[in-house]
């Protein structure tokens, strides 16, 4: 039953961006799967080891900037720095998780936000490198799929498909693997942990690294896709959050979370652009803050876990009815 | 080797601001035996158990174990050599099943999580806790809880046991299945270190005592020995008045 | 680089430490009894900034008077967020605790950018341009008058938690929770009373500074991430050691600027961060 339902989506997903009646409808599927993305490596670290990063930018921007630098000093291909940023991002991460998993506290949440925001000032300054506030662009190829480019959306659809599909294996053979059980461990008690000879902060250092890298890719294409990047959206809180909201709607330390988590997150931001019109900056982050609140408050595990209880309450509700004889 | 000193704790102290926990303790660890550790309240039991596990640094001090140092080790290094310990207040992992808590024990020397699982099975086996396997760890009763953390401790393989205060709170045949718990892992090959305050379990499982006071040393022997050593006696008794 | 600019720098980073120790106190009062870490910490700072500059702007009243008015509304601001955001997630996981006050943050920064659009405001008072002149170094009024004020309100506040029962008992809660429920405190109350003084605090120091300080919905970003090294680094929850970290903060960013250029004074006090963590993570005042 599950297998069939499991096809059937992967199916549409498929054949979805053929179903859709223009091009900026499939723009919303590709950013939900570039955030579905995104979601699922944060949630690797935020969900499974309950590190909460509020500074993901970091790692997205590195992989975009490296990338567009060298893709603009080089003329290397994208496909290849798509390694390389997320390569960066993951060397990034390593003295990150160093000084803070040491530590039981909110500092690992304190250190990213200082993280994106040190970042994001260091290539505002650096000008003469990183073309400061205005930013660096991705020389234009037209069609040229070894360059990552495309006329059409579709590959791009595809390819952040295949991203997002890539990532929901990874976090099931990593939920499955010792790491996944470690992180578990580490996030019911961390010191009973440690005395049954789980190293924490190693543990917590690879679900970061792997966490650092995916998001560091998906920089990459994101910087491919939209063809410039900007240090105030890819270093900034707002994208951090953004991301971490994806994982937190849709449901911490679950495969399929941050895939709904994006699905509501994007329709919704495209909904209130659409109704705003733009006319209202900052009315739709307003309303991002609300739903955030309004998410912890209701069900601060997230949505998944929500349903997967509702779910269960209807499964035992139903052999009752036989069980009564007994 | 069986009666060669396993663990050697020399001349470990801890300060905690005003308070010294731990001063110039030293005492050995034989291969094989089961040594208690007694004392009054506050003679630095639980804090030496977490200076030997890493969990604290000694100010000054060393700990050798089967010939090496390791003193200054974090847990799970102390851990991987050989030394496991159980918490006085219990530490399940309380949402997971009993299972998944002793196979996260077992992942220790079997990283392929299916093989940890089968080892963890066989343990649980051993404890006697194999019905439960399926149920919530924190769901279980005291006496089970117990059971759960050395079956954990077991499911890493070490060669020394710490157990502190494994009877606390026990009713009088929960200790007495606590006691054949801990006398069968000397069966099994390996050394325990308890700390209790249960003294009929004490004196009658283990083959030498320590008696602590005040974070030192202040007579070891066989149990009859210290049951009737005059300084241990007064260490009880005196305690009480030096409270007052 | 002669000695007398760097005078000037050590003197404006001791100038500007009493504003970010007033931030930083809220916050560490705020964990200290209530256990939550108040990302919206920099946010209440801007609300105080925007309230000061409209009340200059409208009814033209000067914003260290106004502060009268500020600081009270702002507790009563701090009151409901604690009984209707902060209240109902108290034992949830720490991650519903720092996302609700991520929440906030976000939702009152938009806010305010939704209200008052993204330009930057400014307050001219009449001794705005005034200064103090000695060998050299130049001290604005405006800068002495923030500094002396944060000290104020600190040193108050300091007499409010030593001298007062209402100050011994948030004291307490802040101490042992459990404890101080034995001993007839509602802790409820305390953690009411905790997040308004945190937040009034926070709003004050917006005040303070707004005659020499843009005002702008993203100013509190940074205010609140130099008060959180400010915190870490005079380790959680001590008041004491807030005040003597917002010194080395204040400093060293203003070293950092100095020698790195104005931009780069937080990543400065990132810098000081990363430090702290590698070397004192329990903070300057060791196992608070």
């Amino acid at each position: 039953m599950r297998r069939a339902a499991a096809a059937g989506l992967f199916l549409t997903l498929i054949v979805l961006p053929f179903l859709l009646p223009n091009p900026f409808y499939v723009h919303i599927v590709v950013m939900m799967a570039v955030f579905a993305v995104l979601g699922g490596a944060w949630n690797l670290i935020g969900g499974y080891a309950g590190q909460l990063s509020l500074g993901h930018a970091a790692f997205f921007g590195t992989g975009a900037y490296v990338s567009t630098l060298l893709v603009n000093a080089t003329g290397i291909s994208p496909w290849i720095t798509l390694w390389l940023g997320g390569a960066a991002a993951l060397l990034l991460s390593l003295p990150v998780g160093a000084i803070c998993f040491r530590l039981q506290g909110p500092y690992f949440a304190i250190a990213t936000i200082g993280l994106g925001e040190v970042l994001r000032l260091l290539v505002l300054h650096f000008r003469e490198v990183t073309n400061g506030a205005q930013g660096l662009t991705v020389p234009f190829k037209g069609e040229a799929p070894w360059q990552l480019q495309f006329e059409s959306k579709f590959p791009y659809y595809y390819i952040a498909l295949a991203m997002a599909a890539a990532v929901v294996l990874v976090t099931r053979r990593m939920e499955r693997a010792r790491l996944g059980h470690y992180l578990v461990a580490i996030g019911q008690n961390q010191d009973a942990a440690e005395a049954i000879g789980i190293d924490s902060v190693r543990a917590k250092g690879q679900a970061l690294a792997l966490s650092a890298f995916v998001t560091g890719v998906a920089g990459v294409f994101y910087a491919q896709y939209t063809y410039v990047v900007h240090p105030d959206s890819v270093f900034g809180l707002g994208m951090s959050i953004q991301i971490a909201l994806v994982a937190i709607v849709g449901g911490v330390g679950t495969v399929l979370g941050p895939i709904l988590g994006a699905a509501i997150m994007e329709s919704f931001v495209q909904s209130t652009q659409i109704a705003f019109a733009g006319q209202y900056p900052g009315l739709e982050l307003i309303v991002y803050g609300g739903l955030l609140m309004a998410v912890i408050l209701w069900q601060p595990r997230g949505v998944i876990p929500w349903l997967a209880r509702v779910f269960r309450r209807a499964a035992a509700r139903r052999p009752a009815a036989r069980g009564a004889q007994t | 080797m069986k009666g060669e000193a396993l663990l050697q704790v020399e001349g470990l102290a801890k300060r905690f601001g005003g308070v010294q926990a731990v001063a110039d303790l030293s005492f050995d660890v034989r291969e094989g035996e089961i040594l208690g550790m007694i004392g009054p309240n506050g003679s630095g039991k639980t804090t030496t158990f977490n200076l030997i596990t890493g969990f604290f640094r000694p100010d000054r001090g060393r700990t050798r174990f089967a010939g090496s140092e390791v003193t200054g080790l974090p847990p799970h290094a102390v851990c991987a050599r050989g030394i496991c310990r159980t918490f006085q207040v219990a530490k399940p992992f309380r949402e997971l099943t009993v299972l998944r808590n002793v196979l996260m024990g077992a992942l220790l020397r079997h990283p392929d999580p299916v093989e940890a699982g089968a080892r963890a099975t066989e343990v649980l086996r051993a404890v006697g806790l194999e019905g439960r396997a399926h149920m919530e760890a924190g769901s279980l009763t005291t006496i089970d809880q117990r059971r759960l953390e050395v079956a954990r401790a077991l499911a890493t393989e070490p060669r020394l046991v710490l157990l502190d205060e494994t009877m606390a709170g026990l009713t009088p045949t929960e200790v007495g299945e606590a006691m054949r718990l801990v006398a069968g892992l000397r069966e099994r090959g390996l050394t325990v270190v308890v700390v209790e305050h249960v003294m009929r379990a004490v004196m009658s499982l283990s083959d030498r005592i320590v008696v602590l006071d005040q974070g030192t040393k202040i007579a070891e022997g066989s149990p009859a020995e210290m049951a009737s050593d005059p300084r241990v006696i007064q260490a009880y008794l005196g305690a009480e008045y030096r409270r007052a | 680089m002669d000695l007398t600019t760097i005078v000037q720098a050590l003197i404006s980073g001791v100038l500007m430490a009493g504003i970010y120790a007033l931030v930083a106190i809220g916050l560490t009062l705020i964990f200290g009894v209530v256990r939550i870490v108040n990302f919206a910490q920099g946010e209440f700072v801007m609300l105080g900034m925007y309230a000061t500059y409209w009340l200059w702007k409208l009814w033209g009243i000067d914003p260290y008077a106004s502060l009268l008015i500020t600081m009270p509304l702002l507790f009563c601001f701090g009151v409901l967020v604690q009984r209707f955001l902060l209240q109902p997630i108290l034992h949830a996981p720490d991650l519903a605790q720092i996302f609700m006050t991520v929440g906030l943050s976000v939702a009152l920064m938009n806010a305010a950018l939704f209200s008052f659009t993204a330009d930057f405001r400014s307050v001219k008072t009449a001794y705005a341009e005034r200064a103090l002149h000695a060998g050299g170094v130049t001290v604005p009024v405006t800068r002495l008058f923030a500094f002396v004020g944060a000290l104020a309100l600190a040193g108050l506040l300091t007499l409010f938690l030593t001298r007062t029962d209402v100050g011994k008992a948030l004291r307490a809660v802040a101490q042992d929770r459990e404890v101080s429920m034995l001993l007839g405190i509602n802790p409820r109350r305390m953690y009411l009373l905790a997040v308004g003084l945190g937040t009034a605090l926070a709003g004050a120091a917006g005040g303070l500074i707004v005659p020499f300080f843009y005002v702008f919905p993203t100013v509190g970003v940074v205010f609140g991430l130099v008060a959180f090294v400010v915190v870490i680094l005079g380790t959680l929850g001590s008041i004491q050691g807030a005040l003597l970290a917002s010194l080395i903060v204040g400093v060293a960013e203003s070293l950092g600027i100095l020698f790195a250029g104005a931009d780069l004074g937080l990543v400065m006090v990132f810098a000081l961060l990363v430090a702290a963590l590698v070397f004192k993570p329990l903070g300057l005042m060791g196992q608070a």
